[in-house]
């Protein structure tokens, strides 16, 4: 994090997970920040500077949280952060459709006493809920101003930024709620009771700590213990009675009490209409969320998908190819020597980005963000979690599987929404097996031309078989105990075309400014290996797996070395490395086979692999590239000696 | 009862929480707490997650049935499933 500079206010956004953060940062700062209509987008922060009438504000995206408890991890950063005063205002992302549950954390964020504004965003969802704020009841017994906002369409976002600027003047006057009387008086005898030597190590509201000690807090239960034991155990004891008083849970006795208090609220400062009509969306929601009208819709749905992906795809593809073409051949014949080969290299490095991945990327991002802010995600997950769930997977997996059919690098781009790390690493290690569209082509024009329809189908099949298989166990190694699935289901709603584009170019500016750079310099290294007649070594070098293991040919090193470039590389290449463009003359049926079970599964090409880098590191990377080659080989060996000795 | 056992349709009132505080603070976070009134709309297939309403604040969680097995209820209503 950055210095704070002078004359510049800090705004922390702090809010529960898909609260609209994430849009309103969108709002101000334009290209910037991920969000999708599925919880939990946020990992880490995002800061962001923007200028308003004459100030610069600095924005922190917190990561959302339920409650500021110390038990979540990323619970614990936003707590953290806003503990430390970093902040000169906390903006209070409160999502209106859900406002009662909102006031939850509102209201833990007022014991915080940080100088605050309430966002009341979605105002229009809440609206169309039947839900009516009255926002000056609630900034009566807040304390805090709270203002009508619909991040999507940039509403009200100048008046949020004038309070902010009208509340670093005047100075904060919170209402912190106040508890029943049992509760009031627990809390007045443990401050009478606060100890020097507390206050000093933590210079925080004496009030905020008893309260997080009421409530059980692991980190504020240590920091008391170490300081004053006999003020700790004071603490607990004040807490097991009240607990046996109300006869409830000590776990959850105090947010029992704050829930009664929010409960009040909301009916002070919200009415709420009964909705008459049921609208088109919900028929549709009602209708995908059953099982069979769900399982029926989430297959159209994914076809409709595919084509839309493929056919776009080769549409743009078939426009690009002609020009591109047209440009090799003029290049070809205006150099020689070292230029061709440096001219050459970069120009199929930017062909392969221009002419093959962007085109059915820019189509899979689309679907990608339409499923992701329709709000359809979440139900595909509800309806195949309990499938996925055997596999050692989460309903949350099923979006990157998918598109890994398409490409693998914006399937492991979508992981991000998978909050748990072991269900993130599981899906990027398996998303690299699923053939993508470049490996299709392989199987297509090879098992598709040689082996037959029910080969090629069978092919497929067992591709399948086996990334299910890696996954299942993978899942067995791990010992962590599933802590399940819970999370919110949106509206359906329509997301505005902007929105859209915005996280588009996003995401498309990722892989221009990584992938595609990776891409150019592979291919240049790709034709100095061809310049200075690097082949035969590698076929040399090659020799123990093409040939021993594999029972293929030699000359295949080669094309299998080039595939780690680019997969349809092996295609490419192989009528070349043999001499033939007739391979049936030169391998067998079995031997087919064994090329394509093992080009679809080794080595994930540069660009996954570099994407791999990029969203888990190096060593998953390595980890991935590792696993693939063994399954590879193990595979595809078994058919080609099982063959040979039958 | 648990909110796992009930039927499509039913509706109930959440009785007590269990499963550690982790676990509790987790569903509390959902807007389910110990009163809060719900509405079972679906089980998934395949012993999937179950599609809950909160009644209060009109939303819909999915919910795991694993977690749902720890959230104890009562049925105030009974009807048919749609």
């Amino acid at each position: 994090m950055n210095r704070k500079n002078p004359g510049e206010i800090v705004i922390a956004l702090a809010g529960q997970p898909n609260c609209g953060k994430s849009t309103i940062l969108n709002a101000v700062a334009g290209f910037r920040v991920n969000t999708g209509n599925f919880a939990g987008t946020t990992v880490s922060f995002t800061e962001t500077r923007v200028h308003f009438e004459g100030q610069t504000f600095r924005l922190i995206d917190l990561p959302g949280t339920y409650s500021i408890s110390s038990h979540d991890p990323a619970e614990k950063v936003a707590r953290d952060f806003l503990l430390s005063g970093q902040a000169d205002v906390v903006i209070n992302v409160v999502d209106s459709s859900l406002l009662s549950r909102s006031l939850e954390f509102t209201l833990q964020l007022l014991e915080m006493n940080v100088p605050m504004v309430i966002a009341l965003n979605m105002f229009d969802d809440a609206q169309k809920k039947g839900i009516e704020i009255d926002t000056r009841k609630l900034q009566e017994l807040t304390g805090a101003e709270a203002y009508p906002v619909v991040a999507v369409r940039g509403i009200g976002i100048p008046e949020l930024f004038r309070a902010v600027l009208k509340l670093t003047r005047s100075g904060f006057h919170p209402v912190p709620p106040v508890y029943d009387r049992d509760v009031e008086e627990d809390i007045q005898k443990l401050q009478e009771n606060y100890p020097e030597s507390l206050k000093k190590s933590l210079p925080i509201d004496p009030r905020f700590v008893i309260i997080r000690l009421l409530e059980m807090d692991e980190e504020f239960a240590r920091k008391a213990e170490e300081i004053d034991p006999d003020f700790a155990r004071l603490a607990v004891e004040t807490r097991r009675r009240s607990a046996e008083l109300h006869n409830w849970p000590e776990e959850n006795v105090f947010s029992s009490h704050r829930h009664a208090i929010v409960l009040n609220l909301f009916e002070q400062v919200a009415r709420v209409h009964p909705r008459s009509r049921v609208g088109l969306e919900e028929r549709l929601d009602r209708f995908l969320s059953n099982p069979i009208g769900g399982f029926l819709g989430v297959m159209i749905l994914f076809l409709l998908m595919f084509s839309a992906v493929f056919g776009l795809g080769n549409l743009i593809s078939g426009i690009l190819y002609g020009p591109l073409a047209a440009a090799g051949k003029a290049l070809g014949g205006s150099f020689s020597g070292i230029t061709l080969m440096i001219v050459s290299g970069l120009y199929q490095g930017l062909v392969a980005g221009a002419g093959i991945v962007l085109p059915y990327l820019v189509p899979l991002l689309l679907m990608m963000a339409i499923l992701e802010d329709t709000g359809l995600l979440p139900r595909i997950a509800f309806m195949v979690d309990g499938v996925l769930h055997r596999f050692g997977l989460h309903g949350k997996s099923v979006v990157p599987l998918i598109l890994g059919y398409g490409c693998s690098v914006p399937a492991l781009m979508a992981t991000r929404s998978l909050e748990h790390p072991r269900d993130r690493i599981r899906t990027l290690l398996i998303i690299p097996f699923i053939a993508c569209s470049a490996r299709t082509v392989i199987i297509l024009a090879l098992a598709g031309k040689y082996l037959g329809a029910a080969a090629t189908t069978l092919i497929y099949l067992g591709n399948l078989a086996v990334a299910l298989g890696v996954c299942f166990l993978l899942s067995r190694s791990g010992a962590e105990a599933d802590p399940g699935i819970i999370m919110d289901v949106p509206r359906l709603r329509i997301p505005p075309m902007r929105i859209l584009l915005k996280k588009i170019w996003l995401r498309l500016y990722e892989f221009l400014a990584f992938a595609w750079i990776v891409i150019i310099i592979s291919s240049l290294v790709l034709e100095f290996f061809s310049f200075v007649g690097i082949n035969r070594i590698i076929n040399g070098a090659l020799a123990p797996l093409s040939s021993g293991v594999l029972r293929l040919p030699p000359e295949i090193g080669i094309t299998l070395f080039l595939g780690i470039f680019r997969k349809e590389l092996t295609l490419i290449m192989l009528a070349q490395a043999l001499g033939t463009a007739d391979i049936s003359t030169l391998l067998s049926h079995t031997q087919i086979l064994v090329l394509v079970v093992f080009t679809v599964l080794y080595i994930p090409c540069i660009a996954t692999l570099s994407t791999l880098w990029k969203e888990g590191g190096w060593k998953l990377a390595a980890g991935s590239a590792l696993l693939n080659t063994a399954v590879a080989i193990i595979v595809a060996g078994t058919i080609a000696w099982t063959a040979a000795l039958l | 009862m648990t909110l796992a056992e009930i039927k499509e349709g039913n509706v109930a009132e959440i009785k007590k929480l269990s499963g550690g505080r982790g676990l509790i603070e987790k569903i509390q976070g959902f807007g389910l707490f110990v009163g809060s009134k719900v509405r079972l709309e679906r089980k998934a297939p395949f012993r999937g997650p179950l599609l809950v309403e909160d009644m209060e604040n009109d939303a819909r969680i999915m919910i795991g049935r694993g977690m749902a097995a720890k959230v104890e209820v009562e049925v105030l209503e009974s009807k048919k499933s749609r």
